[in-house]
């Protein structure tokens, strides 16, 4: 006799998400065939196992919002931060530019200044191929 | 959470300010917490990926239809980044055994030590028999049994047919009826 019970029935069956008609129509076959009534029993025995393995997230105690909020409202800091010392550096240029100082003396500090922000892109620069290239970079801990 | 006031909350969160979604993060950060470490084995993991989901969901926001429920949508984000955690390899599903950091339900504190003791071993053997069966498995199962998830949420986490989830989640409770009978359970005083 052919099985009028699939098996996503039966998962439904156990996780009460069949209607009332079809519940009492899966319980009637159920209690027709030992075989079924068989494999039902090894379901509900897996599912009343989960019941064991809940725990209570809820009770260790360190939310994650500290974290999830710092992380919200760094990049607010980082953009006035950068928009700051952009502004700052322009202003500081212009009225060095406008500044009655020898003509030399202003190349030398542009050259100082021109020299220093070139070193630091360069070691950034080298850093980051590094990191692109470490086998490691993904290991945590 | 009543659904009008996450909604109100969800709204204002969409409009920038990120104070209105401290209440959204501690509100979904229980469930969220079991289902990443379900999905990853582990403590550790779990926490880094719930913390980037939020983070994740947050800068999402304004894509969020708010006639929709919050939940399922953000454990979706939440699934999809443990799965991203597992490939990028940034993460292992590692077991840990989380009776050393996470307390157990009230219904066990007033059981007797051997109780305890049984329900400890079969809680382990219930854990490793999950970390042997595959991701797709795992997952489904973690949604159903211990979020309590019903299909048609289910359907909407996993972004599958709600009629797939009742055929996912009996080759999941195969597989996993399987890899306990190779650890030596036996179902057969069970009916």
């Amino acid at each position: 006799m052919p099985q009028r019970v699939s098996h996503e029935d039966l998962m439904r069956f156990i996780d009460g998400e069949l209607s009332p008609d079809e519940h009492a129509r899966v319980e009637s076959e159920v209690a027709a065939s030992t075989e079924l009534a068989r494999e039902l029993a090894i379901f509900k025995s897996l599912k009343s196992g989960f019941q064991d393995l809940s725990f209570q997230a809820d009770t260790y105690h360190h939310s994650v919002w500290d974290a999830v909020n710092t992380n919200l409202t760094r990049p607010v800091g980082w953009i006035l931060m950068i928009v700051g010392v952009a502004a700052w550096m322009a202003y500081g240029v212009y009225v060095f530019t406008r500044s009655p100082v020898d003509p030399w003396e202003k190349l030398a500090v542009g050259a100082v200044v021109i020299g220093m922000i070139l070193l630091l892109a360069s070691v950034i620069w080298e850093r980051y191929r590094d990191w692109l290239t470490d086998p490691y970079r993904d290991v945590y801990r | 959470m009543q659904p009008d006031i996450e909604r109100e909350l969800i709204r204002k969160c969409k409009a920038g300010d990120s104070r209105f979604y401290e209440p959204l993060v501690r509100a979904y950060e229980p469930s969220g917490l079991r289902l990443a470490v379900a999905m990853l084995g582990n403590l550790e993991d779990a926490r880094d990926a719930l913390q980037e989901a939020f983070v994740k969901t947050f800068e999402s926001l304004h894509r969020f239809d708010l006639r929709r429920p919050f939940g399922p949508w953000f454990f979706q984000i939440l699934r999809n980044h443990c799965r991203d955690m597992l490939r990028s390899r940034q993460a292992r599903f590692k077991l840990e055994v989380l009776d050393e950091k996470l307390e157990l339900r009230p219904a066990d504190a007033g059981a007797s030590p051997e109780r305890q003791r049984q329900r400890s071993a079969a809680r382990e053997l219930l854990w490793r028999a999950l970390e042997r069966i595959g991701e797709e498995h795992r997952e489904v199962l973690v949604l159903k049994e211990l979020q309590g998830f019903r299909y048609n949420e289910i359907a909407k986490i996993l972004d599958i047919p709600e009629g797939t989830v009742a055929s996912r989640l009996f080759h999941a409770r195969r597989a996993l009826k399987e890899a306990l009978e190779e650890m030596g359970a036996s179902f057969a005083q069970e009916y």
